[in-house]
């Protein structure tokens, strides 16, 4: 059976959405919090995270609004920590009676946040605008190293040295750089020379942009990036499932029917053959790397700590 | 900006610093139970269910708004959102504001540490963010002590770390309780929190009744392991893949649905309510009648007491105000870490930690040792649908069939006992952020893989972790040892200014055994499943850092001799007339299986024997 999506199908049917994504991304909501040229270096840097190739880079996506959203979430009575619950509203409930999707869909909750707890608001507040800004008792920054530098001053400083460094080195910003020069600076700045490590975060600037980018194209769309869902879809991953899930419960027979595009128990259509045998899709060079390393890893540490790894 | 302790003003969240649930009229308790989580939710619902008034403090928030109101359980605030819980920690707490520290030997100076085994803080506790395993501990778990002796003693040449000669380097003790007189409260457990299983592992003891729900849909990667367990052989025999019993709905269930098999289970909250969290079963029907009072966002910092007796607990709300409320007597379940620190913040007149008289408050802290055993199939392995494990097998634990005696294993004409633990098949749960994204970026060797880039995008897209990687964790039995404790930190403090728990842990050699004897029978179940590059994950406690295995048990060991345990069989301290435990702390041993469906049981037969 060959019912599931291939990424090719998936380009196909995103194309339209992604060119109004795009179209988009000049009308950025309000409250603000970057500048005009702040906001263009921050998109130029996370699209350099995730470049655009066949599938949206991380500007497409809308990692850059995420960010901004993270930075102004106490902008909102109810601060926009944690979207909502418990559905999307992008899946319908199943249908009980059949053991099928039903045409009924929830409204989506994500779009409200979940309130944070007294505590959980004293630690985002002290991540954004900083420890000491926020009030927080000053044993706890003493004992976390030092004061915990608040998000937005990072953001800034941080722009505005990736800046810095473009311009010392060729007298342009980092927007004016062609793409070959934003990866060759990106390697600069990542590297030991590069960006100065925040002992307590244990994070340089472009460590947070990486973060906050990968937060940005896989979160759920309410948090402002992951533009339709297309950061899920170009990874093969279908995001939240709920009401419907994978398991459809079929009341009058008391048994479970699994979704023909979207197995449970058996391989992935789109990686069986004809014949019934497996097919699996080849991995890229770097993903292969990213499996060896990891096994490699393993036995690296083991040679350091006998026994840690058998 | 606001500052200092007026930060929450005016924000108009509107549920102020006391979330109070339930009946906010009550004002007299009968009980006061720390803690809403498995042992104090359990313990509230068979209070109130005979009479009793209670009072329930969380220092959590509450997910479920609605829980107390009658008619349909009302949805809860839990979504499928990676970053909620992943990244932003939606339940668990924040170590910036709630630190521990940690250490492997007395005599080092404990360092605060990131993550020393929290477990969430909100109201119906961590079994809302687990998975929900809930195998049961086995006949021969109870009397692993007397049993193990009485083999070294029948077997020559039969050492076993920790038991015989070397007894003095552990701490083992039996259980004061036994199967039998556990399995009633078993039963009662799986029927309350809604179990799913099927009755097809042989190493399990005897039920008196069936599991209330079959099994629902097998996960794909859970048959790749099953088949390649089913061709690896064990002593002269193939292993016994059995379905993994779960508190998950697979029928409609007391007014909740079947699960789904959204995916997002291990370390995330229900969206459905599918999962039996206390919150929406047990802790719900307290709520209900009418004699419960919830507290959220009250933090526990001292119990007022003579030394033999508490009148009264302080707490911190979410002001970080401190209030104090009076009952008659007390429960701790705030889980085995915090309900010992409790022990140490409420000093005796003669300035020794609350029920201390044996000295044994805080120690025998055990965790499980998990080994994870991985390897890589060429196929996505989509476990993103599904319960996080559907299968398991219980082989490992070292019981033989029935788990009524310990089983012998002939080595090269040597005798051996092995126990490990219940074997979880488990793998890629189709988290990128997390477990694609943020290994690449910060956790491998910088320079090894590709942290942004078009090669970055590449191996995000392959799923490279998020969807090939099979997964075998053995939840295997730790050792009790009196070293191994919690203690007060001498000078770190939490946001309230209380002083943090101080956690000194190292492994014994007998889960270290077991781990080194199953390793390379893990790597053929996973080669026979079809699994590449194999390995063995770095056991963190080898590399020095705390046990990451989110269960949590000893601290106030149960015993009937009041000279080596902290709690008698009833749950009450030796040495207080009205405080009893009921969460992972009483556990003498550690057992090869997830803990929680025992601290259920064990939580519903303390109070049944208070509630009269």
């Amino acid at each position: 059976m060959k019912a599931g999506l291939t990424r090719r199908t998936f380009l196909q049917a995103t194309t339209a959405s992604a060119v109004a994504a795009a179209a988009n991304l000049r009308c950025r909501p309000r409250p603000a919090f970057f500048s005009e040229s702040e906001f263009e270096t921050l998109g130029a840097l996370c699209d350099r995270i995730i470049p655009p190739d066949g599938d949206p880079g991380a500007l497409e996506l809308g990692a850059p609004v995420y960010i901004e959203r993270l930075l102004t979430a106490f902008d909102q009575d109810v601060p926009f920590l944690f979207a909502g619950g418990p559905f999307s509203g992008r899946h319908p409930f199943p249908d009980y009676r059949t053991g099928t999707p039903s045409r009924v869909f929830p409204t989506d909750q994500f779009r409200w946040p979940a309130p944070p707890s007294p505590i959980q608001e004293r630690f985002w507040r002290a991540e954004i605008f900083g420890s000491v800004e926020s009030g927080l008792p000053p044993h706890l920054d003493a004992q976390a190293g030092g004061p915990r530098r608040g998000l937005r001053d990072v953001y800034r400083e941080g722009l505005a040295a990736v800046d810095a460094a473009a311009l010392a080195q060729g007298g342009r910003r980092f927007v004016e750089l062609d793409e070959m020069e934003r990866d060759d600076l990106l390697a600069q700045l990542a590297g030991p020379d590069g960006l100065p490590v925040d002992p307590v975060r244990d994070r340089s600037f472009l460590d947070l942009v990486i973060q906050h980018t990968l937060e940005g194209c896989f979160s759920a769309p309410e948090y402002g990036g992951n533009r339709a869902g297309e950061g899920w879809r170009m990874i093969g991953l279908e995001g939240d499932s709920q009401p419907l899930g994978y398991s459809l419960f079929s009341e009058p027979d008391a048994e479970y029917r699994e979704r023909p595009d979207h197995p449970m128990s058996t391989p992935n259509p789109d990686e069986v053959a004809p014949d019934g045998s497996l097919a699996p899709r080849p991995l890229t060079p770097e993903g292969d790397q990213v499996q060896v390393t990891i096994s490699f890893f393993a036995q690296i540490v083991e040679r350091f700590v006998p026994g840690a790894c058998t | 900006m606001s500052g200092g302790w007026g930060w929450r003003g005016g924000n108009g969240l509107g549920s102020g610093p006391a979330e109070v649930f339930g009946n906010a009229r009550l004002s007299r308790f009968d009980f006061c139970i720390i803690g809403s989580g498995a042992g104090g939710a359990s313990a509230a619902h068979v209070l109130c269910a005979a009479g009793h008034s209670v009072l329930v403090l969380e220092a959590g928030h509450n997910p479920f708004p609605g829980i107390d109101r009658r008619g349909p359980l009302r949805s809860t605030l839990h979504g499928n959102d990676e970053l909620k819980y992943g990244m932003r920690s939606y339940l668990d707490p924040q170590g910036l504001l709630d630190p521990r520290t940690y250490r492997q030997l007395d005599d080092a100076e404990a360092a605060v540490h990131p993550d020393v085994n929290a477990l969430p803080k909100a109201v119906g506790g961590a079994w809302q963010h687990a998975d929900c395993k809930t195998p049961r501990f086995a006949v021969a778990d109870f009397e692993l002590r007397s049993r193990i002796e009485a083999l070294i003693g029948a077997t020559p040449g039969l050492a076993v770390p920790g038991f015989g000669s070397d007894a003095g380097s552990a701490n083992f003790a039996d259980w004061p309780i036994s199967y039998s007189e556990l399995e009633p409260f078993y039963v009662e457990a799986e029927r309350l929190y809604g179990v799913q299983g099927a009755e097809d592992n042989p190493f399990q003891s005897w039920r008196s009744e069936p599991y209330p729900m079959p099994p629902g849909v097998p996960m794909y990667l859970g048959r790749l392991l099953a088949e390649g367990a089913e061709q690896t052989e064990f002593f002269g025999e193939p292993l016994h893949p059995h379905a993994f019993p779960a508190s998950i709905t697979s029928r409609f269930y007391e007014g909740r649905p079947p699960c789904v098999d959204c995916g997002f289970c291990a370390g995330f909250g229900c969206p459905n309510n599918a999962k039996g969290s206390p919150a929406v079963t047990t802790l719900r029907s307290a709520l209900l009648s009418g004699r419960c009072q919830l507290r959220a966002n009250a933090a526990a910092v001292e119990l007022v007491n003579d030394g033999g007796h508490v009148s009264a607990v302080r707490y911190a709300d979410g002001d970080g105000a401190i209030q104090e409320v009076a009952a008659d007597a007390f429960l701790l379940a705030a889980s085995a870490i915090e309900s010992a620190r409790l022990c140490w913040l409420s000093a005796t007149p003669d300035g020794d930690a609350l029920g201390n008289g044996s000295g044994q408050v805080g120690r025998n802290l055990m965790f499980h040792h998990q080994t994870l055993v991985n390897g890589f199939v060429p196929q996505r392995i989509h476990g993103q649908r599904g319960r996080a494990v559907s299968h398991g097998i219980s082989d490992f634990r070292g019981f033989e069939p029935g788990g009524e005696a310990i089983r012998v294993f002939t080595e090269g004409g040597a005798k051996r006992v092995r126990l490990g633990g219940i074997i979880e098949f488990g793998g890629s749960q189709g988290l990128p952020i997390e477990q694609d994204g943020m290994v690449m970026a910060f956790s491998l060797p910088r320079g090894t893989v590709p942290r942004f880039g078009l090669g970055f995008k590449n191996a995000l897209r392959d799923g490279a972790l998020t969807q090939h990687l099979l997964a075998l964790i053995m939840q295997g039995e730790d050792a009790p040892q009196l070293g191994n404790r919690v203690d007060l930190d001498p000078s770190v403090r939490d946001v309230h200014g209380v002083p943090v728990p101080r956690v000194t842990y190292r492994p014994h050699n007998y889960e270290i055994g077991a781990r080194r004897f199953y390793v390379p029978y893990m790597k053929q179940i996973l080669a026979n499943a079809g699994a590449d590059r194999i390995f063995t994950a770095p056991c963190e406690t080898l590399l020095g850092d705390p046990p990451t295995s989110r269960h949590v048990m000893g601290t106030l060991r149960m015993g009937s001799d009041p000279a080596t345990s902290v709690v008698g069989p009833d749950g009450r301290f030796h040495d207080v007339d009205n405080l009893y435990a009921c969460d992972g702390s009483v556990f003498p041993t550690s057992g090869g299986w997830n803990p929680t469906l025992t601290i259920f049981a064990n939580a519903l037969r303390v109070a049944h024997g208070l509630a009269g």
